[in-house]
C-alpha cells in the first residue's frame, strides 16, 4: 500500500463518516413506525435497533409500574430516579401507558397497531392471543403489519408451553454455557445479557427482511423468534463436529481451538487478546517476540501444525511468558507494526475514556432534556448516507401519552383525561425506576 | 384464504395455529424475502463476513463467495486440524446457499474482473485491512462510481475512520471480544480459583464474529430499505468488536453515572438475583426469581418461606448474593436438575402461588441435541449436500409465515461455480476461463 494513498483514504473516510454531520443526513427507516409491547431486554432491543436507524418507536407499558427493566439496575442503585439498566435498550422512544387488561385499553392498542408497520411483543406463547391483541386479531386490523413475537422457546413445541425464560435460560439450554469457561471449574454466566441482545438483533433482522418483502408485495407477516435458538445458531462448529464425529464440545478456556495462536494473556497492566492465525501474521508475532526462529519450527510453521493440541499448548506458553512482561499499549503497537492482532481487554473506563470510540460514536455522549449529560454505548454500524443516531434517553412510564394519543389517534385532551380517570391510560408510579427525576419542573415533556 | 380455513384458524389453539402458520415442513413452498438481492462476499478468514452473507443467503439472496485460487483461509479454521473432505469444519457451517468462485485480487486483471462483477451486485462484503481495497482500486470509492446503488459492507476491528483506523491489524473474534469489554465482566474474579482461570473469560464460541455478522446483515437491510426509497447505495463501516460492545448492558453508563467499573462475579449477577447457576445432585441448573414477587415464588417452591425476610428487597438479594447462593445450593444439592425443573413447572402450570420462576438444566451441546423440542421446531437440520454428504447444521432460527428462511445446500468446493458465475455475469466461456486460470488470475 502506498503511504500517500492510504493517507488520502483516511482523510476521505473521516469526512464521509464525520460524527458531527450525522444529524444533517437522512434516516434509513424514516416513516416506519414500531409498536412495542415488551419488557426487560429482548423485546426492547428489537425495537431499539430499528429506532437507531430512524423508525419511530411507540413503547406501550402497563401503568403505573411499566417495564420490569425499570427495576433492574447495577447493585439496585437508581440514578436520577431512573434504572441504569433501562437506558441502553430504550432510546428515542415515545412512552405510552395503557392498561391492556381493560377492553378500552385493548381497543386503543389495536388502533395504534392499525397505524404501525411493525409490532414487537415478548410475552409467553399465546398470552396476547388470549388477551385478544395477538397476531390472529392484529392481521385483521392491519394486513401490512409485520408482527414479531420474541420469546425464550418459541410459539410452539414442548418447551413453549408455560415455561418462563430469560437471557440466561437461553445461555443454559443452547449449550453456550456448556462450551464457555475453563475445564474443571464451575460454569459461569456471560457478564452481559448476551442472549437478549443478540436475540433482539436477530429479531430486528427478520423484521427488516419482512419489510423488504412488504416493500415488494404489500404483504405483512408473522415472525416467531426464540432467543435460545438465536444462541444455538452462534455456536459455530459445535454441531457439525458432533454430527460428523460424535464428539461433544466442552469448555476450553480462552484459547481458540481452531485459530492458533488466539488467546487472552495477562500482561503488566491488565489483559491482552492476541491472535495471529495466518502464517504471515504468525511470523510477524515471532519477530515482535524476538523469536524469529519459532516461525520456521516445524511444530509451528503452519496453521495446521499449530492446531495440534500439544503444539498449541507449547506455543501459547511461550507467548504467555513474553506478554507478561509487556504493557497493553506496547503489545497493541507491536501488533500494528508487525501485522498481528493485539487488543486490550477493555474495562468500562477504557471504553468511556477512549477518544477513538468517541470519534466513531461507538461511545456516544449526548444531552437529554430530562437527564442532562449521558454517555453510553452508541450505535454499532456506521452508515455513510443514513447514519444511526441517539436522540433522547428513555423516559418515565406514560411520558408521551398526550403527544402520541393526540397525534396518532386524534384524541382530545378531554378524552385523554377521561381515559386517565377510568385508569385505561396512565403514567408512572411514584417510585424510583418509573418516575421522573426530583429536579423535573413538572411541566416540560420533551 | 377460504372462509372455512379462516374459521378453522380462528378456533384452534394458539400453539397449533402458530405451528401451522410457520410449519418448517412447508418452508420450501413459500417465497423468499430477498430473492432479488445479489451479494459478493470477498471476506477473508472472517466469520463475521461469512455469517453476514449466510443470513442474506438464508433469506434468499444470491451470494457469491470470492476466494483466492487456493481457497479462503477460513476453510482452514478448524478444531485440532480436523477436516471433512477438503474443508475445515467451521466453513461447512457458513457456506450455506452460496456460490463459490475463485479470483486472485493480488493481480491487476483479477481486480478488473472483481469490479466488473460488482457492477451487477447489490451488496459487497469485505474484511480487508482498511484502505487495502481502496488502494487496489476496488474499494467503495471506486465501485460506487460504477454502481451508485451498491451497498458496501467493510468489516474491521478498529473501523474505517477514527484515530486507530489506520492500524493495519487483521480482524479476529478474540480481539473483537476483548475490544467489546465483555470478557472483562465474564468469568471468576481474582482469588476465586486458580490464577489461570480467575481471569477475563471469552465466550467459548466466536461470539463477536457472530454479533458482527448479524449487525452487518442488519445494516445492509436498513440500507436496502433506504435504497428502495432513494435509489442510492452507501458505505457501511462495521467493527465486530464495537458491535458486541453495543450489547454491554449498563457498562459505560454506570461508569458515567457513578464512576463504577463493572467487575467479574462468576455465576452471580450484579443487576438481578437470584439469577444464577446452582449445583444440583447431578449437574448444574440456572434459576431465576429476582423481583420481589418472583422471589416469593421461588421461596415457595423451595419450601423455605423463612428466606423471604432476610432477603426482602432487590438490593438485599444483590448485595448478599453469595449468602443467598449458598442457601439455594443447600436446597438444590438434594435434587437433580430435572427434579428442579419439575418442581418449578408444577408451581407455574398449576398456579400454586404468585411469581414467575425460570429454570433450566445446564446443557452440554449433546444434551441440547437430545431434546425433541429443537428438532420439532427445525432448529437443527441434517442437510444432504451434493458435495459434502450429510451434515448436521444449525438452521436459520426464524420462523416466518410468508417468507421463511431456509437451507438449500451446505457448501461447495473452491471454485465450484466459476463456470456458472462468470458465464452468467461476464459472458466468459470455458476457454477464456482456462486461460485466466493458467495465468493465475482465477
Amino acid at each position: 500500500m502506498a503511504g500517500s494513498n492510504t493517507q488520502a483514504y483516511f482523510e476521505w473516510t473521516r469526512e464521509l463518516f464525520d460524527r458531527s454531520k450525522i444529524f444533517d443526513k437522512p434516516e434509513a427507516l424514516r416513516g416506519i413506525r414500531v409498536l412495542e409491547l415488551t419488557t426487560l431486554v429482548l423485546g426492547p432491543t428489537t425495537a431499539d435497533f430499528l429506532g437507531e436507524f430512524g423508525a419511530e418507536v411507540v413503547k406501550v407499558e402497563l401503568p403505573p409500574g411499566g417495564d420490569t427493566m425499570r427495576y433492574v439496575t447495577p447493585e439496585a442503585t437508581y440514578w436520577k430516579n431512573a434504572s441504569l439498566g433501562f437506558f441502553p435498550e430504550n432510546h428515542s422512544k415515545y412512552h405510552v401507558g395503557i392498561d391492556l387488561h381493560s377492553d378500552d385499553g385493548k381497543s386503543l392498542f389495536k388502533r395504534l397497531a392499525a397505524r404501525s408497520d411493525i409490532m414487537v411483543e415478548n410475552f409467553r406463547a399465546g398470552t396476547l392471543d388470549k388477551w385478544g391483541i395477538g397476531y390472529r386479531q392484529m392481521r385483521d386490523v392491519n394486513a401490512r403489519l409485520i408482527y414479531v413475537a420474541d420469546s425464550g422457546f418459541g410459539q410452539w413445541g414442548p418447551f413453549s408451553v408455560g415455561r418462563a425464560s430469560y437471557d440466561a435460560v437461553a445461555q443454559t439450554v443452547s449449550g453456550m454455557i456448556g462450551i464457555t469457561g475453563f475445564p474443571e471449574r464451575p460454569p459461569i454466566l456471560c457478564g452481559i445479557f448476551i442472549g437478549d441482545w443478540f436475540g433482539g438483533l436477530m429479531a430486528a433482522i427478520a423484521a427488516l427482511a419482512a419489510l423488504h418483502h412488504r416493500d415488494r408485495t404489500g404483504e405483512g407477516q408473522f415472525i416467531d423468534f426464540a432467543q435460545s435458538e438465536g444462541l444455538i445458531r452462534t455456536l459455530d462448529w459445535t454441531w457439525v463436529r458432533q454430527g460428523l464425529t460424535g464428539q461433544d464440545r466442552g469448555p476450553s478456556g480462552n484459547r481458540d481451538q481452531a485459530l492458533v495462536p488466539a488467546d487472552i494473556f495477562p500482561c503488566r497492566d491488565g489483559y491482552i487478546a492476541i491472535a495471529a492465525a495466518r502464517d504471515a501474521e504468525f511470523k510477524g508475532l515471532c519477530r515482535a517476540m524476538g523469536e524469529g526462529a519459532l516461525a520456521s519450527d516445524p511444530r509451528f510453521a503452519t496453521l495446521e501444525a499449530r492446531q495440534k493440541p500439544e503444539h498449541m499448548s507449547a506455543l501459547l506458553d511461550r507467548i504467555r511468558g513474553w506478554a507478561a512482561k509487556q504493557a497493553r499499549a506496547e503489545l497493541e503497537a507491536l501488533g500494528a507494526q508487525h501485522g498481528f492482532a493485539a487488543v486490550r481487554v477493555a474495562t468500562a473506563k477504557d471504553k468511556h475514556d477512549d477518544d477513538h470510540l468517541r470519534a466513531r460514536g461507538s461511545v456516544w455522549e449526548y444531552e437529554d432534556p430530562l437527564y442532562g449529560k449521558l454517555v453510553e454505548q452508541g450505535p454499532a454500524p456506521k452508515l455513510s448516507e443514513t447514519p444511526a443516531r441517539i436522540k433522547w434517553a428513555g423516559k418515565p412510564v406514560g411520558w408521551h401519552n398526550h403527544e402520541v394519543l393526540a397525534r396518532l389517534l386524534g384524541l382530545t385532551p378531554a378524552q385523554i383525561k377521561g381515559l386517565e380517570e377510568q385508569k385505561v391510560v396512565g403514567q408512572w408510579a411514584e417510585r424510583p425506576g418509573a418516575k421522573p427525576p426530583t429536579e423535573w419542573d413538572g411541566r416540560t415533556r420533551i | 384464504m377460504s372462509l372455512s380455513s379462516h374459521v378453522h384458524e380462528a378456533i384452534i389453539p394458539w400453539t397449533q395455529f402458530a405451528k401451522e402458520l410457520c410449519d418448517p415442513a412447508r418452508v420450501h413452498e413459500k417465497p423468499e424475502a430477498l430473492d432479488d438481492l445479489r451479494v459478493l462476499d470477498c471476506s477473508s478468514g472472517n466469520f463475521a463476513g461469512l455469517f453476514a452473507s449466510s443470513i442474506l443467503a438464508e433469506f434468499g439472496a444470491e451470494v457469491i463467495r470470492v476466494e483466492p485460487p487456493t481457497g479462503d483461509v477460513a476453510r482452514l479454521f478448524t478444531p485440532q486440524g480436523l477436516k471433512h473432505k477438503d474443508s475445515g469444519l467451521a466453513y461447512l457451517v457458513e457456506a450455506r446457499n452460496k456460490r463459490h468462485v475463485t479470483l486472485n485480487l493480488e493481480t491487476e486483471e483479477g481486480r478488473l474482473l472483481f469490479a466488473r462483477l460488482a457492477r451487477h451486485m447489490d451488496v459487497v462484503i469485505e474484511s480487508a485491512v482498511p484502505g487495502q481495497m481502496d488502494a487496489w482500486g476496488i474499494g467503495y470509492r471506486q465501485l460506487s462510481v460504477l454502481n451508485p446503488r451498491l451497498i458496501y459492507l467493510g468489516l474491521s476491528t478498529h473501523g474505517q475512520f477514527g484515530p486507530r483506523a489506520s492500524r493495519p491489524i487483521p480482524d479476529y473474534d478474540i480481539t473483537d471480544q476483548a475490544l467489546s469489554g465483555v470478557p472483562y465482566v465474564t468469568g471468576e474474579p481474582e482469588g476465586q480459583g486458580p490464577p489461570d482461570s480467575s481471569a477475563p473469560t471469552k465466550q467459548g464460541n466466536w461470539m463477536a464474529w457472530y454479533v458482527g455478522g448479524a449487525f452487518g446483515a442488519f445494516a445492509v437491510l436498513a440500507a436496502l430499505h433506504w435504497r428502495w426509497q432513494s435509489g442510492r447505495g452507501q458505505f457501511i463501516d462495521l467493527s465486530p468488536g464495537e458491535a458486541e460492545m453495543r450489547f454491554s448492558d449498563a457498562g459505560v453508563i454506570w461508569y458515567h453515572a457513578a464512576q463504577r467499573i463493572q467487575e467479574r462475579v462468576g455465576g452471580l449477577h450484579i443487576q438481578v438475583f437470584p439469577y444464577t447457576l446452582i449445583r444440583s445432585k447431578d449437574s448444574y441448573s440456572f434459576i431465576a426469581g429476582f423481583s420481589d414477587v418472583n422471589f416469593t415464588g421461588l421461596t415457595n417452591i423451595m419450601g423455605k418461606p423463612e428466606l423471604k425476610e432476610p432477603f426482602a428487597t432487590t438490593k438485599d438479594r444483590i448485595l448478599k448474593a453469595r449468602q443467598l447462593h449458598q442457601e439455594l445450593e443447600k436446597w438444590s444439592a438434594e435434587l437433580t436438575s430435572d427434579e428442579i425443573l419439575d418442581r418449578v413447572q408444577d408451581y407455574m402450570l398449576n398456579k400454586r402461588g404468585p411469581g414467575t420462576v425460570a429454570t433450566a438444566k445446564l446443557n452440554r451441546p449433546e444434551d441440547t441435541l437430545a431434546e425433541p423440542h429443537w428438532w420439532e421446531r427445525g432448529v437443527f437440520q441434517k442437510v444432504e449436500d451434493a458435495d459434502y454428504g450429510e451434515l448436521l447444521l444449525q438452521a436459520p432460527p426464524w420462523k416466518m409465515s410468508a417468507t421463511p428462511p431456509r437451507i438449500k445446500w451446505a457448501c461447495r468446493p473452491v471454485g465450484a461455480d466459476n463456470q456458472f458465475v462468470y458465464l452468467k455475469y461476464l459472458g466468459l466461456g470455458a476457454e477464456r476461463l482456462q486461460a485466466l486460470k493458467s495465468a493465475g488470475i482465477l
